[in-house]
């Protein structure tokens, strides 16, 4: 298993986010811990309505919890404001999504070169960044072609080669093969493996037993806890 | 960024062709009127000024009225005095006028009569198409001679022997005959002295023959240099108003009318270009719509870009430069509208077209903080998208 001297990459501590819609606060996450290390395959499984997705935004720092902390390699994401936010999410997080979210008017390089964009990296590193992002994925071909010229599973590829480029802490997928057939599904967790292996923290959110249980850590959430890791 | 931002904008707007071209619409028609009218405004004024520069610039025309108090002071002799009030005064003519009809057997044709200094011509340049003026011992005899407009000397001599021949001037019924020793050439009018359809006779014949008063009309002060035109006529209109009261004289120049003129025009125009304005603020506020209409259109885009860590004042500056880029392509292509609807009037009114530099830096200028202004509401909505909520919007 994980060996103990491994860095800490996200460290999740007694976190709590609630919701106020009118009068009733609803506990979407409640004093929720969790540790992971770099370089770990984890899987956050759960049942829609969970707290399994207000996980992943606190871990995507797209949002920041209403009471405890979360440390995303060190850095304490409560309080922070949207500015904060946006560059933490930047530098350290890399999303893929299951409805692969690219930009639909932009090339595939446009869009691999977005978050570099959004950096400061000058256009020249920019452009070769995302040409080796996009030969690694196995896309170095299509690199002019549209979102809507591509398969799914070549569009999925653009979206792991978006979240790579940037070379974040953390790859955040939320139910990357949802909308794949089989085969293209099984083609994209190779090269989730593939990434594994180069050492990159992988969090893979999914309600599918199957493919949550190929990760080498599961995490179970219900009703805004975590239940006891097997 | 910026570059990124506009290379962008002009996507999205291509994105949308038609949407783009009716917000265009709006900027162009505002920056195109506003041009139009302000260089109109310019050429109009630049006209004036060079038909003033034509019609004796360095002539002011003093009249006092006969109802006036001490009308009795203003006689031949006393433009003498006139001429002393100051130094920068040339000349003093004095000089009266009245309307009669002149006649050639039984040709007829009604015509301004003026009595004039045998000085008059040189005085204000007037050039002959035949004979000459008359000359100073006209003036001492009071020989009835008379100088003929152009309009009249064609319609009484349509063959062109003017010269030498006579024409009778009408007084009271009574006619005498008068030689004619000069026509002169068509002459653009001042004011009301229309040349063309006058004739001039020697200011002693007419106060012998035509004037029951020894009262002048009118007295011509003709200043050194054109430049002084303004101050003089201060001068002596101050003096006047002093001694017998600002009712009982009129004083203008071409100088004093132009410089009326060009207030007038220039108020008029801004007035004009202030009501065009409204249009370009309307026009930011079809931006202001199209915009919103974008933001929502495209809430999924920014929350994807959001997620890709692009801070609020990115997606602001994303969507300001899209509004931006929107008013500057409609005021280019306002100016150059206005420009050219603005030679088309000065062609087909036959005045020169002057291009206002102040009219085209104004109007991108006000468009551009129209595009600010009206692209800034919806850029900041767009940037306080909940990320979460954006990412989720399908």
């Amino acid at each position: 298993m994980e060996k103990n001297n491994t860095k800490t990459i996200i460290k999740i501590d007694h976190a709590s986010r609630f919701y106020t819609v009118g009068d009733i606060t609803v506990k979407a996450l409640n004093d929720v811990s969790l540790e992971i290390k770099e370089g770990e395959f984890t899987s956050i499984m759960g049942p829609s309505g969970s707290g399994k997705s207000t996980l992943m935004n606190l871990i995507g720092c797209l949002d920041s919890p209403s009471d405890g902390n979360i440390y995303i390699d060190d850095q304490p994401t409560f309080n922070m404001d949207e500015t904060e936010l946006a560059f933490l999410r930047n530098s350290k997080v890399g999303f893929i999504f299951q409805q692969f979210n690219l930009l639909s008017k932009l090339t595939a390089l446009e869009n691999v070169t977005t978050p570099l964009l959004y950096a400061g990296i000058k256009k020249k590193e920019r452009v070769e960044r995302a040409k080796a992002a996009l030969e690694k994925v196995g896309l170095g071909d299509r690199i002019y072609h549209r979102p809507n010229e591509m398969s799914g599973g070549q569009k999925q590829r653009v979206a792991i080669a978006r979240a790579i480029v940037t070379n974040p802490s953390i790859i955040l997928a939320d139910e990357p093969t949802g909308a794949l057939d089989s085969t293209t599904g099984e083609q994209i967790m190779e090269l989730f493996w593939q990434l594994h292996s180069e050492g990159r923290t992988i969090i893979f959110v999914t309600h599918d037993r199957n493919l949550g249980y190929q990760c080498l850590r599961q995490v179970h959430i219900k009703d805004g806890h975590l239940e006891d890791e097997k | 960024m910026i570059i990124e931002n506009t290379k962008l904008a002009f996507k999205a707007l291509v994105g949308s062709k038609l949407r783009t071209v009716l917000s265009l619409l709006g900027i162009v028609i505002g920056v195109a009127s506003v041009v139009t009218i302000l260089t109109l405004g310019q050429s109009i004024q630049t006209n004036i000024t060079d038909s003033i520069s034509s019609a004796g610039p360095d002539l002011i025309t003093f009249s006092p009225f006969d109802s006036g108090e001490e009308a009795d002071i203003f006689t031949e002799e006393y433009s003498t005095f006139m001429a002393s009030l100051d130094d920068r005064i040339e000349t003093v003519m004095a000089m009266d006028n009245s309307s009669t009809t002149v006649r050639v057997g039984q040709e007829s044709e009604s015509a301004n009569v003026y009595g004039v200094p045998s000085t008059y011509d040189d005085n204000l340049a007037l050039t002959f198409a035949s004979g000459e003026f008359f000359a100073l011992s006209d003036s001492i005899t009071s020989r009835q001679v008379v100088v003929l407009g152009t309009n009249v000397a064609e319609e009484l001599f349509p063959t062109g022997n003017a010269v030498g021949n006579t024409v009778m001037l009408n007084r009271n019924g009574q006619g005498k005959s008068y030689t004619v020793v000069g026509v002169l050439e068509d002459k653009d009018a001042i004011f009301s002295l229309n040349f063309d359809d006058s004739v001039f006779i020697p200011y002693s014949t007419y106060q012998a023959r035509l004037n029951n008063s020894p009262n002048v009309g009118s007295y011509i002060i003709k200043v050194a240099d054109e430049n002084y035109t303004l101050d003089v006529s201060d001068n002596v209109e101050a003096y006047y108003d002093d001694l017998i009261g600002e009712d009982y004289f009129r004083i203008m120049s071409p100088t004093t009318m132009a410089e009326m003129a060009t207030s007038v025009t220039s108020t008029l125009s801004s007035f004009l270009a202030a009501i065009a304005a409204i249009s370009l603020l309307v026009g930011g506020i079809g931006i202001m719509n199209i915009m919103l209409v974008s933001v929502s259109e495209r809430t999924k885009e920014i929350g994807i870009r959001k997620a890709l860590g692009a801070a609020p004042a990115v997606i602001r500056g994303q969507f300001i430069c899209e509004s931006l880029v929107i008013t500057l392509i409609g005021g280019v292509i306002g100016v150059l509208i206005g420009l050219a609807a603005s030679y088309g009037f000065s062609v087909s009114m036959g005045t020169s077209f002057v291009i206002s530099t102040f009219s085209i830096v104004i109007s991108m200028g006000f468009s551009m903080i129209i595009g600010l202004f009206f692209g800034w509401y919806p850029a900041l909505k767009a940037s306080q998208l909940d990320p979460i909520d954006a990412l989720n919007y399908e």
